[in-house]
């Protein structure tokens, strides 16, 4: 009796937590149909401020700089960051845990602070703000997570395939073209789908490094709350809700799941 | 083995190429637009979202055969910032009133040559040469407004007159007052017929004591969602800028607006080009083409603020020239006063401010 009790209490609170981290998003999402310009009061049901985003040009203009710089930066870093995941597991080096630490750390630094130097960093050095500073931005704070990623995938991996294909006398090259990289591919898909998502949200590093003509979709938003939230901001910003969800879920689906594996 | 690090050298090589590759072309297409006659002319504007009539910005990159890059700041100190780095190339920039003066001191504007703007002579005279800027020499005036007392007749039933008409006990759970420190105590001290820049402490100790006792009442310390609030009739009355009454008005006929005898603030979102804009003069066509009478009269029934242009007048849709709350802010423009600097003065500012919000 007293445990169905206490099962039901724990049922209550874990949907009490999920609906306490997404009733705000739902609700967002709920307003960007309401018929009226204002928030407070629901008129009724309309797609107009969808369509109304689509021929606002600012917006059209803010994502295609978005999608321009999330999708150069995802290239870089997933290049980088699995080259670099796979020094990482397969060599023996001097200040190997130093080393590690040091490609953790820009997930652990606030961004606030990396934002800074970044702009401390570019206004030193007399380099231009824009995209191409943006891009640089991006790929600093993308970059860790792909490593994460992808050296999760590796560490999973097992090696006697690897073995298996020098045994047959495949060259290092095909090893790694045959075997290591389809084997690695789910990780490196995760990591770039990741780092994609963490581009397109990124609002706070953005915000320090942006300049003429890099304006991003989450700056422009911040921007337009500040003239008066209308609808046209929540139907925004549920598109880009959908979007990072999607993404994220078929990141997730693509990690390496060590449990299943193992049974 | 080595030819994993063959291969490895030369997608890092490519790699490096790519990425000074992208950062080159962006510095590279800017330039060449200044360079060559032929290609496109580009206008880097920084500005408030959604501060301009899409149209009137597409009829200047058609006129001039440019393109014009609008970027957007939440607020003055974002825009400060991004000046001061110095690595954003601006041609044009559209500070407030009192960043205006700021930005003078830190010698961060440069000096309108007036005989390339000869429209900018349309600005009726009041605005001509604001405190923030007495000569005029770095800046005009774009948009302007005062603050005021904004009402539902609903539940207001007798229309205000003075600020002291925010203390009634009537409307207790009900008032909002703006989240901005200068402005309220601003408004405390001309509710005693004070400069709202004022730095004599006592004065500013009655305006504080004041406040306090209205504290209990307020619902909010509200800017960016004031509108929401009194559309919605959580709010019956308080503090708030002209134009965002016009606005909240449109979409509640109930609520009225009026600009207390005592006097009040006066603001402006301005135009100005930064120190080293690398286009100048087509930033100066810009600034002289936005007060071409047909043109503002144009972009400023877009966005629902006051015309500061005299002569856009015979351009203006009657409903725009009458509507009560855009010309009640042109009669009263005499009783606001600018706020300025006040230097030092401000940490006692803050400090009330603190105090002030953390009594509920």
């Amino acid at each position: 009796m007293q445990k169905s009790w206490r099962d039901s209490a724990l049922l209550a609170y874990a949907l009490a937590i999920l609906a306490f981290l997404y009733l705000p998003l739902l609700i967002l999402a709920l307003y960007s149909f309401n018929d009226s310009r204002i928030n407070a009061v629901w008129s009724g049901f309309t797609f107009r401020w969808y369509a109304s985003l689509l021929n606002n040009q600012r917006v059209i203009e803010a994502l295609t700089n978005s999608l321009i710089i999330a999708t150069i930066s995802t290239l870089v870093t997933t290049t980088l960051g699995t080259m670099a995941a796979l020094a990482l597991n397969r060599y023996k080096y001097k200040f190997k845990g130093v080393i590690n630490g040091l490609l953790y750390l820009p997930i652990l630094i606030p961004e606030i602070v990396m934002g800074l130097s970044l702009l401390v960093l570019f206004s030193q050095t007399g380099i231009a703000l824009g995209k191409g500073t943006l891009v640089v931005a991006h790929i600093t704070f993308c970059i860790s997570f792909v490593i994460i990623t992808v050296g999760a995938r590796l560490e999973g991996m097992r090696k006697d395939l690897e073995q298996a294909a020098s045994d047959l006398y495949a060259t290092p090259w095909q090893t790694f073209r045959y075997i290591t990289f389809p084997l690695a591919l789910p990780g490196i898909i995760a990591g770039a789908l990741m780092s994609f998502t963490l581009s397109i949200d990124d609002f706070i590093i953005s915000f320090f490094v942006a300049g003429p003509n890099s304006t991003t979709l989450p700056l422009y938003i911040y921007a337009m709350v500040k003239r008066g939230i209308s609808p046209e901001i929540n139907a925004l910003s549920t598109c880009m809700m959908c979007a990072t969800i999607s993404l994220i879920v078929i990141s997730q689906l693509l990690q390496p799941q060590h449990k299943s594996a193992k049974k | 083995m080595k030819k994993t690090s063959y291969v490895v050298v030369t997608l890092l090589a490519c790699l490096v190429l790519l990425i000074t590759g992208c950062g080159n072309s962006g510095s590279k297409s800017a330039d060449k637009a200044t360079q060559n006659g032929k290609e496109k002319q580009v206008l880097n504007l920084f500005s408030w979202a959604d501060n301009f009539s899409p149209e009137v910005l597409a009829a200047f990159e058609k006129k001039y055969n440019c393109k014009i890059n609008y970027d957007v700041f939440a607020n003055n100190e974002e825009l400060l910032a991004k000046i001061q780095a110095g690595g954003a190339q601006y041609d044009v920039i559209q500070p407030s009133d009192y960043m205006i003066s700021t930005m003078t001191k830190l010698n961060l504007l440069e000096k309108l040559d007036k005989s390339k703007l000869p429209n900018t002579a349309n600005i009726v005279k009041s605005l001509q040469t604001p405190a923030f800027d007495p000569k005029g020499e770095y800046s005009v005036v774009y948009t302007w407004g005062m603050t005021g007392i904004v009402y539902n007749t609903k539940y207001v039933k007798q229309a205000p007159t003075s600020w002291q008409d925010l203390w009634n006990s009537d409307y207790k759970g009900r008032v909002i007052l703006l989240n901005d420190s200068r402005e309220v105590f601003g408004m405390g001290l001309k509710k005693h017929g004070y400069s709202n820049n004022s730095t004599n402490k006592a004065e500013l100790d009655e305006a504080y004591a004041d406040l306090k006792a209205l504290a209990p009442s307020v619902l909010a310390y509200d800017t960016d969602t004031i509108k929401q609030k009194f559309i919605a009739e959580e709010a019956w009355i308080g503090m708030m800028w002209s134009g965002d009454a016009y606005f909240t008005q449109k979409d509640n006929p109930n609520i009225a607006f009026v600009i207390p005898k005592e006097g009040t603030v006066i603001w402006a979102d301005t135009f100005a080009i930064p120190k080293g804009a690398k286009h100048k003069e087509l930033a100066e066509k810009f600034i002289n083409f936005m007060y071409d009478p047909k043109i503002s009269a144009q972009n400023y029934e877009y966005i629902g603020y006051n015309d500061p242009n005299e002569k856009a007048r015979e351009f203006h849709a009657k409903e725009f020239l009458d509507n009560k709350i855009l010309k009640l802010a042109v009669d009263k423009v005499a009783q606001g006063e600018w706020l300025k600097d006040i230097g030092e003065a401000i940490t006692q500012y803050d400090k009330y401010w603190t105090e002030l919000k953390t009594i509920k």
